[in-house]
C-alpha cells in the first residue's frame, strides 16, 4: 500500500488499488438502478472537530493543534489523532474527505443542509436522504425503509414529500430492556391480548364505516394493519432485537448509544432497511473541548471501527455505504473557555464501503484546518456522491410546492469517488 | 362517420327534451373579413338544470352575410346579422359582424414568440435556458430577458439563425421542425399554429415589436362542461379577442392541456373525450394567453326525481345549484350528535364534553351551539394556533426566540374580533423592537439563519402567497413561465420593503426592524435601484420612504384587490372542509380554476361587506347546511366529485393538538407540558421547535414554511397510538376516568355508556353494549382483571376511527 498523500498535489490520494473482494464502483453502477445498496450514517451531532480527529495539524501553534497527538494509521503516511486509535487501525478500509466546506454555522440549518444536500430555505422543506430513498425505493421485507436512532431528528424529515416518507424512530438500543419504539408488544402485553384488542377495534371500526367514508380511511386501515403486522411479526422484532447479538460483539461496538446504535443499524441493514442514521451527540464543545472529546470520541471510535469491521466480516461492506459526519467542523483556534466553536469553513467526512476507494484521502485543508487548500467539496457535491453511489438519479425533479424541485440542484458527484 | 352517428344519437336524445334556455357560444363574433370562420357550440339547459350540447345548425337572419356549415359559421361579405337557434321550446341568438379589413395579427417578439419558446420548453433550464445555453444558442430562462433573446436570435452569430429572404429556410424553424438534426428533437412540426406564428413573424421581418391588432385574450367555450356516461366526444371552441375588437377562431390553434387525462382529454381539433367520472380543468394556451374550462364527468346521466334540499344561507344556494347541475345528490343532514362533535372539533379544537352534549340535546339549536362555541376561550386558543401557523410563529433554526410575544398578540386579534385586514396591515407595516411591538415578529422568517440580515427576496413571495394566494417565487429569478408575473413585478413589489433593515437589539433573540433611508434594492439585471411598483406597472406616489410599507399594506388589503378577500375566504373554507374552493388553496393563479367560482366570489363579497370580520365568516359557514351534511357516501356518486363540490362531509384526522387534548379530556388526565401550568392544553402550549414525539408524529407543523399542515395518515401514527406505553399514564392514572368510575362502583354497562358518550358524543346502541359487554366477559375469561380489560377498551376506543376522525 502506497500513500501518495499529503505530499501529492493530486486531489485524490489513492492507496494502491482496491482491496481484494471489494466490488469496484463502476461494476456496482452498471447494476440496476437502486441496486439495493444500504446506507448507515453515524451523525456526529453538534459538529465534529476536524483537528481533534481526522485532520491533525502537528505543525500548527498549540492554540490550534490542541493537545491531541497525531497517530499513524494503517495507511502509511496518513495520520489521525490518538483519540481514534481503532479507526486508525482500519484506515486502509476508509475514504477520508478533508476538504468539505460549507458556510452555514447554525446547527439545525446545517444539519438539514448536510443531510439533504440542499440549502434550507424558509419557503421549502427539502426531503432528507432517507426520505428520498423511501420515496424512490420503498420498503423491503416489510421493514420501514428509513430508521433514525435513537430519537426523532428534524434534519431527517421528509419535508414536502409528506410524512409517509418520514423517518421511523427506533429508540435507544443501549437501554437494558430496549424494545424498538412502538414496535414491540408494549410492556409485556401477551400476543393474545393484543389480538383481542385488535378484534374489538375492527368491530368498532366496521360499525363506524357504514356511516362515513373518506380516502383517508383506507390509508389508515392499511397503516393500522401494517402496524399490527410489524408489532406481531417475529421477523420484524428480530430485526430490531439487539439482544440476539452475542455479548462479545455488543462489547466490540461498545455499550453506548452510538455503539449499540451502530450495531442495531447493521442488523437493520442486514434485514432490508435502506438507510439508518445513528445520532451521536455531545460534539458541541463551546467550553472544555478536550475533556469532552476525550469522553465521547472513544465511544465513537469503538462504534465506527466495530461497524466497518463487522460489515466487512459479514460480506456486507461492499453493499453498504457507511458515513461518519457532523453538520460542520470546529474553530481552528481554541477559545478562552477551552472550547471550540462552530466552523463550517472546512471539515472532514469519513466514508467506507459500497465500492469506495479504500485507504484514500481526498482533498486537503490549509495549515490551520480553516479552509480547504485543495479540492474543496461542497455539501451539494457530497450529497450527489451519496446519491450516485446509492443509485438515485439525483437530477430527478419532484413536483415541489409550486414548482419542480431537483433532489440535488447544484452538486455533482466527486469523480474520484464514484469512478 | 362518427359525427353522423353522434348527430343521430344527439337528435334522438334531445328532440324530445324541453329546454329552459338555449345558448350559442362564443357570444359575439367579429370577423376581420370575409373568408374567416369560427367554431360555435349550442347548448340547451334542461328544466332540471343540466346542460346538453346540441348538434343543430343555427340560421343566420341575413344568409348573405354568414353561412353555417357543420359546426362552423363562415363570413361571406361585410355586414352584420344575427345567428338564431331554436330547440325544445327555447331559443337563442348571437350577433355576428363581418368587417371589411382582413389583416394579419401583428406578432410581437414579446410575448408571442417568447411564449412559443416557453411552451415548447426551448428556454427551460435543461435546454437553451441553461446558464451556458445549448450548442452556442442561449436564451434567458423562461424568457425573462426578451431583449437579449431577440438579440441572440436575430443578430448573434452574424444573424445565421434567420434568413430574411427565405423565412422558411431560417435555422430558427428548420432546427425545431427537425428539417436539420436538432438535439432537442422535433418540437415544432411544420403544420402547427406555433410554426405558422413563427413563420409569420419571420415574414414580418422578425421585429422586436410591431403595430397592429394583437390578441387581448382568449376564451374557451363552454366554461363549464358537464358530461354524462355517453361515449360521445364534446366540442369545445376557442376564440381570440383582438385589441381592435375583432375575433379569431383559435379552436385548432391552441395547445390544450388536461392535467388529469384519466378524466378527460382534448385533441388538437377541440374534441373532448371523457374517460372516467371526476372533476378537472382543461386549459388552452396560445400567444402567452390562457383560458380554462371546468369539466365534470358524471357516472350516470341525470335521472328524474332530483330533490334539492332547502338552503340555510347563500352558501347552500351556490353549492346545491352546482350539485344540481352536476346531477349530484347532497348527503342528508347530519344528526344533532354528529353535528355537535364536528362543531366542537372544528371550533373549540376538542371533543365535546358530556355536559356540553346534554345541554345541546336539551335545546338542539345548532345556531346557538355555534355561537356558544365561537365565544368559548378554547375557540380563541384554537384560532390563535391557526394564525401562529399562517404567520410562522416558530423558534426558527433553534435560535430560541420567545414564542409568547407574537402568540399573545395574535390571541388578542382573535379575542377582540379585530378585522382581519387591520391585522394584516399591522403585520406588513410592523417596524421596531420585536419585544415591544409583537407584530414585528412577522419578519423573522425572512432573516438569514443568524437572524442578522433581512432578506426582502424571501419575504416578497411569502407576502403575496400568504395574503393573496399568489406564488411569485419563480419570478425572483425569471419571468413566471405560465403566468403574467415578470421579474420586474417581483422586484417592484420587493422594493416596498427595500429600505427595511434589521439590527440586533437588547438581547440575543430580540431584533429591531427599521427603515434605512439610504438603502436601496438593486435589480439583479440592471443593477439599478428599483422603485416600488405594483404588478402590472403602476407606480404609486410615495412621499416618504417610511410610507412604502403602508402603501403596500393598503394595496394588499383594499376591498378592490381581487385576491385578498377571495384568498382569505378560501383559506378559512379549507380549514373547515379540508378542501378549498380553489386547490391548492394558496395558488389563486388565473388558470387554477375555483370549483365553484360564484360561491367564492359571493363569499369574498360577504367578507368585504362584513369588514373582514372573520368570525362572521366562520358563523356563516358553520350555519350552512353544506357544513352540516352527513359523511355518508351516496350510492354511485364519484367520491372525488362529492369531495370537490362539497356534496357531503369528508372525515379527516383530528389535528395533533386536538387529538392530544381530546385524549386528555376523555381520560381525565391532562398532558403535562414543560414550563407550563398544569392543565395547559396543547393548543395553549407555547411550542418551540422541538415538539413532542406525539405532536410531531401526528402532523404538528414546523411553521418554517408556508402552507397547510400535513393531514395524511402514517404508519408511525398507527404504531404510536397502538402502543399502550404512549397512553400508559392516561390509562392508569388514579385520578383518571376509569379510577373514578370504578371507585364509584359503577357497573360495566354504565362505564361503557359513559365512555361512548364522551369519546363518540353518542350513547351506545343496545347491540354495541352487548358487543362490548361480551368482549369484557371474554377478557375476564382470558384472565385479565376488570381494570385491565377496561383500560384495553379505552385504548381501543382511542384507536378507533370514530374517535380519531372528525366526521
Amino acid at each position: 500500500m502506497r500513500l501518495l498523500a499529503p505530499i501529492s498535489r493530486r486531489a485524490l490520494l489513492r492507496v494502491g488499488s482496491l482491496a481484494a473482494g471489494g466490488l469496484r464502483l463502476p461494476q456496482l453502477l452498471s447494476a440496476a438502478p437502486g441496486r439495493g445498496l444500504a446506507c448507515i450514517v453515524i451523525f456526529q451531532s453538534g459538529g465534529n472537530c476536524q483537528l481533534s480527529t481526522w485532520d491533525p495539524k502537528p505543525g500548527a501553534p498549540p492554540e490550534i493543534r490542541g493537545s491531541f497527538q497525531p497517530l499513524p494509521t494503517s495507511v502509511p503516511g496518513l495520520h489521525f489523532t490518538d483519540l481514534v486509535p481503532r479507526t486508525a487501525a482500519i484506515a486502509h478500509k476508509l475514504t477520508v474527505i478533508r476538504s468539505m466546506t460549507s458556510d452555514i454555522a447554525i446547527h439545525d440549518v446545517a444539519r438539514r443542509y448536510v443531510m439533504s444536500g440542499t440549502r434550507p430555505r424558509t419557503e421549502l422543506n427539502h426531503p432528507s436522504f432517507g426520505a428520498v430513498l423511501s420515496k424512490e425505493f420503498g420498503s423491503r421485507n416489510g421493514l420501514p425503509p428509513f430508521v433514525s436512532i435513537p430519537g426523532r431528528e428534524d434534519s431527517a424529515e421528509a419535508g414536502f414529500l409528506g410524512s409517509q416518507y418520514d423517518q421511523f424512530v427506533a429508540g435507544d438500543p443501549r437501554e437494558k430492556d430496549f424494545r424498538v419504539k412502538d414496535v414491540a408488544l408494549p410492556e409485556g402485553m401477551p400476543f393474545e391480548e393484543a389480538v383481542a384488542n385488535r378484534r374489538l377495534l375492527e368491530a368498532l371500526d366496521r360499525r363506524f364505516e357504514a356511516a362515513a367514508r373518506s380516502p383517508l380511511m383506507p390509508a389508515m386501515d392499511s397503516f393500522s394493519k401494517k402496524a399490527f403486522e410489524l408489532v406481531s411479526s417475529t421477523a420484524t422484532r428480530e430485526a430490531f432485537n439487539i439482544h440476539a447479538e452475542p455479548d462479545a460483539l455488543r462489547d466490540r461496538y461498545g455499550r453506548t448509544t452510538v455503539g449499540q446504535g451502530a450495531l442495531l443499524a447493521r442488523r437493520l441493514v442486514e434485514s432490508g432497511v435502506r438507510l439508518v442514521s445513528v445520532y451521536h451527540g455531545g460534539y458541541d464543545t463551546h467550553t472544555g473541548h478536550e475533556p469532552q472529546f476525550r469522553k465521547i470520541i472513544p465511544d465513537f471510535d469503538l462504534a465506527f471501527s466495530g461497524l466497518v469491521d463487522d460489515l466487512e466480516q459479514r460480506g456486507l461492506l461492499h453493499t453498504t455505504l457507511v458515513i461518519a459526519m457532523g453538520e460542520f467542523g470546529r474553530t481552528p483556534k481554541v477559545n478562552p473557555a477551552g472550547g471550540r466553536d462552530h466552523w463550517p469553513g472546512v471539515f472532514s467526512v469519513v466514508m467506507a464501503g459500497a465500492g469506495l476507494p479504500r485507504g484514500a484521502v481526498l482533498g486537503r485543508s490549509d495549515a490551520t484546518a480553516s479552509l480547504p487548500a485543495e479540492r474543496p467539496v461542497k455539501v451539494e457535491d457530497l450529497a450527489a456522491t451519496i446519491y450516485a453511489i446509492l443509485g438515485v438519479d439525483y437530477h430527478k425533479q419532484y413536483p415541489g410546492p409550486g414548482r419542480p424541485v431537483a433532489i440535488v440542484k447544484d452538486g455533482e458527484p466527486v469523480k474520484e469517488l464514484v469512478g | 362517420m362518427r359525427l353522423t352517428t353522434l348527430l343521430l344519437l344527439a337528435i334522438c336524445s334531445w328532440s324530445q327534451t324541453r329546454f329552459e334556455s338555449l345558448r350559442i357560444e362564443p357570444g359575439e363574433i367579429v370577423f376581420a373579413g370575409p373568408g374567416a370562420s369560427q367554431r360555435f357550440i349550442v347548448t340547451g339547459t334542461t328544466p332540471g338544470g343540466s346542460d346538453e350540447q346540441l348538434d343543430l345548425a343555427p340560421t343566420p337572419v341575413d344568409p348573405s352575410v354568414v353561412a353555417v356549415s357543420g359546426q362552423d359559421v363562415k363570413a361571406l361579405r361585410p355586414g352584420s346579422t344575427l345567428l338564431r337557434a331554436r330547440a325544445g321550446g327555447a331559443s337563442a341568438s348571437i350577433r355576428v359582424e363581418v368587417r371589411n379589413a382582413p389583416s394579419a395579427v401583428a406578432i410581437n417578439f414579446d410575448p408571442d414568440i417568447i411564449s412559443i419558446l416557453t411552451t415548447k420548453g426551448c428556454n427551460s433550464s435543461n435546454c437553451h435556458g441553461a446558464i451556458a445555453g445549448k450548442n452556442g444558442f442561449k436564451l434567458s430562462l423562461f424568457g425573462y430577458d426578451p431583449q437579449a433573446d431577440h438579440e441572440m436570435i436575430v443578430r448573434q452569430h452574424g444573424g445565421r439563425r434567420i434568413s430574411p429572404d427565405q423565412p422558411e429556410q431560417s435555422l430558427l424553424l428548420r432546427k425545431p421542425s427537425f428539417a436539420v438534426p436538432h438535439g432537442g428533437g422535433k418540437v415544432l412540426p411544420p403544420d402547427t399554429h406555433d410554426y405558422e406564428t413563427l413563420l409569420a413573424w419571420l415574414r414580418q421581418g422578425a421585429p422586436a415589436a410591431s403595430t397592429g391588432p394583437r390578441v387581448a385574450r382568449i376564451e374557451l367555450h363552454p366554461a363549464e362542461l358537464t358530461l354524462t356516461a355517453s361515449p360521445a366526444p364534446r366540442r369545445i371552441a376557442v376564440i381570440a379577442r383582438l385589441t381592435d375588437g375583432s375575433t379569431r377562431d383559435m379552436t385548432s390553434r391552441v395547445r390544450y392541456e388536461s392535467p388529469v387525462e384519466s378524466i378527460a382529454s382534448v385533441d388538437g381539433s377541440g374534441l373532448l373525450t371523457a374517460a372516467k367520472p371526476g372533476l378537472t380543468t382543461i386549459l388552452a394556451r396560445a400567444m402567452g394567453k390562457a383560458a380554462t374550462a371546468q369539466v365534470a364527468v358524471l357516472a350516470a346521466p341525470a335521472a328524474a326525481g332530483y330533490t334539492q334540499p332547502p338552503s340555510a344561507n347563500f352558501i347552500d344556494d351556490f353549492v346545491f345549484a352546482k350539485l344540481r347541475r352536476m346531477n349530484l345528490q347532497p348527503a342528508a343532514l347530519s344528526t344533532d350528535e354528529q353535528f355537535l362533535r364536528r362543531a366542537a372539533v372544528d371550533i373549540v379544537g376538542r371533543i365535546p364534553t358530556p355536559e356540553e352534549r346534554r345541554a345541546f340535546l336539551a335545546h338542539r339549536d345548532r345556531a346557538r351551539l355555534i355561537d356558544e362555541y365561537l365565544g368559548h376561550p378554547d375557540h380563541i386558543a384554537y384560532r390563535t394556533l391557526r394564525l401562529e401557523e399562517w404567520f410562522r410563529n416558530t423558534q426558527l433554526f433553534s435560535q430560541g426566540r420567545p414564542m409568547g410575544t407574537f402568540k399573545y398578540w395574535l390571541r388578542d386579534q382573535v379575542e377582540t374580533r379585530r378585522p382581519y385586514d387591520e391585522t394584516v396591515r399591522d403585520l406588513i407595516t410592523a417596524l421596531g423592537d420585536t419585544a415591544r411591538n409583537p407584530p414585528a415578529n412577522f419578519w423573522f422568517p425572512a432573516t438569514d439563519f443568524m437572524l442578522n440580515k433581512f432578506d426582502v427576496r424571501q419575504m416578497t413571495p411569502s407576502i403575496t402567497r400568504l395574503f393573496l394566494g399568489i406564488r411569485m417565487e419563480c419570478a425572483e429569478c425569471h419571468n413566471h413561465p405560465l403566468e403574467n408575473f415578470t421579474q420586474d413585478d417581483f422586484y417592484g413589489l420587493a422594493a416596498f420593503l427595500g429600505k427595511m433593515r434589521v439590527k440586533i437589539g437588547h438581547g440575543v433573540y430580540r431584533r429591531t426592524w427599521y427603515i434605512d433611508e439610504k438603502a436601496e434594492l438593486e435589480h439583479p439585471a440592471t443593477h439599478k435601484p428599483v422603485a416600488p411598483r405594483f404588478p402590472g406597472g403602476e407606480q404609486p406616489a410615495i412621499a416618504r420612504p417610511a410610507e412604502r410599507q403602508n402603501v403596500l399594506a393598503r394595496w394588499i388589503t383594499e376591498p378592490g384587490n381581487p385576491y385578498f378577500a377571495r384568498h382569505t375566504v378560501n383559506r378559512i373554507w379549507r380549514t373547515y372542509f379540508g378542501t378549498g374552493i380553489v386547490e391548492p388553496f394558496d395558488d389563486m393563479r388565473s388558470t387554477n380554476r375555483p370549483t365553484n367560482p360564484a360561491l367564492l366570489d359571493r363569499l369574498a363579497a360577504f367578507l368585504v361587506e362584513n369588514r373582514f370580520d372573520l368570525r362572521a365568516l366562520d358563523r356563516l359557514i358553520l350555519n350552512s347546511r353544506t357544513y352540516q351534511l352527513a359523511a355518508t357516501p351516496m350510492a354511485a356518486q364519484p367520491e372525488d366529485l362529492e369531495r370537490l363540490l362539497f356534496a357531503r362531509w369528508f372525515p379527516r384526522r383530528l389535528p395533533a393538538e386536538v387529538l392530544l387534548d381530546s385524549i386528555a379530556q376523555l381520560t381525565g388526565v391532562p398532558t403535562p407540558f414543560p414550563d407550563h401550568a398544569p392543565g395547559t392544553t396543547a393548543k395553549e402550549f407555547e411550542i418551540g421547535d422541538q415538539p413532542s414525539y406525539f405532536l410531531a408524529t401526528f402532523g404538528f407543523p414546523r411553521r418554517t414554511t408556508l402552507g397547510e399542515r400535513d393531514e395524511s395518515a402514517t404508519l408511525a401514527q398507527s404504531l404510536h397510538l397502538m402502543n399502550r406505553a404512549t397512553l400508559r399514564d392516561k390509562l392508569e392514572n388514579t385520578a383518571g376516568v376509569l379510577s373514578r368510575r370504578l371507585d364509584a362502583g359503577e357497573p360495566d354497562e354504565a362505564i361503557i355508556a359513559s365512555l361512548y358518550e364522551h369519546a363518540y358524543s353518542r350513547m351506545p346502541t343496545a347491540e354495541e353494549t352487548r358487543l362490548v359487554t361480551a368482549h369484557l366477559a371474554d377478557e375476564k375469561t382470558a384472565g385479565r382483571t376488570r381494570r385491565r380489560a377496561l383500560e384495553n377498551l379505552l385504548l381501543v376506543m382511542i384507536n378507533s376511527k370514530e374517535f380519531q376522525l372528525n366526521h
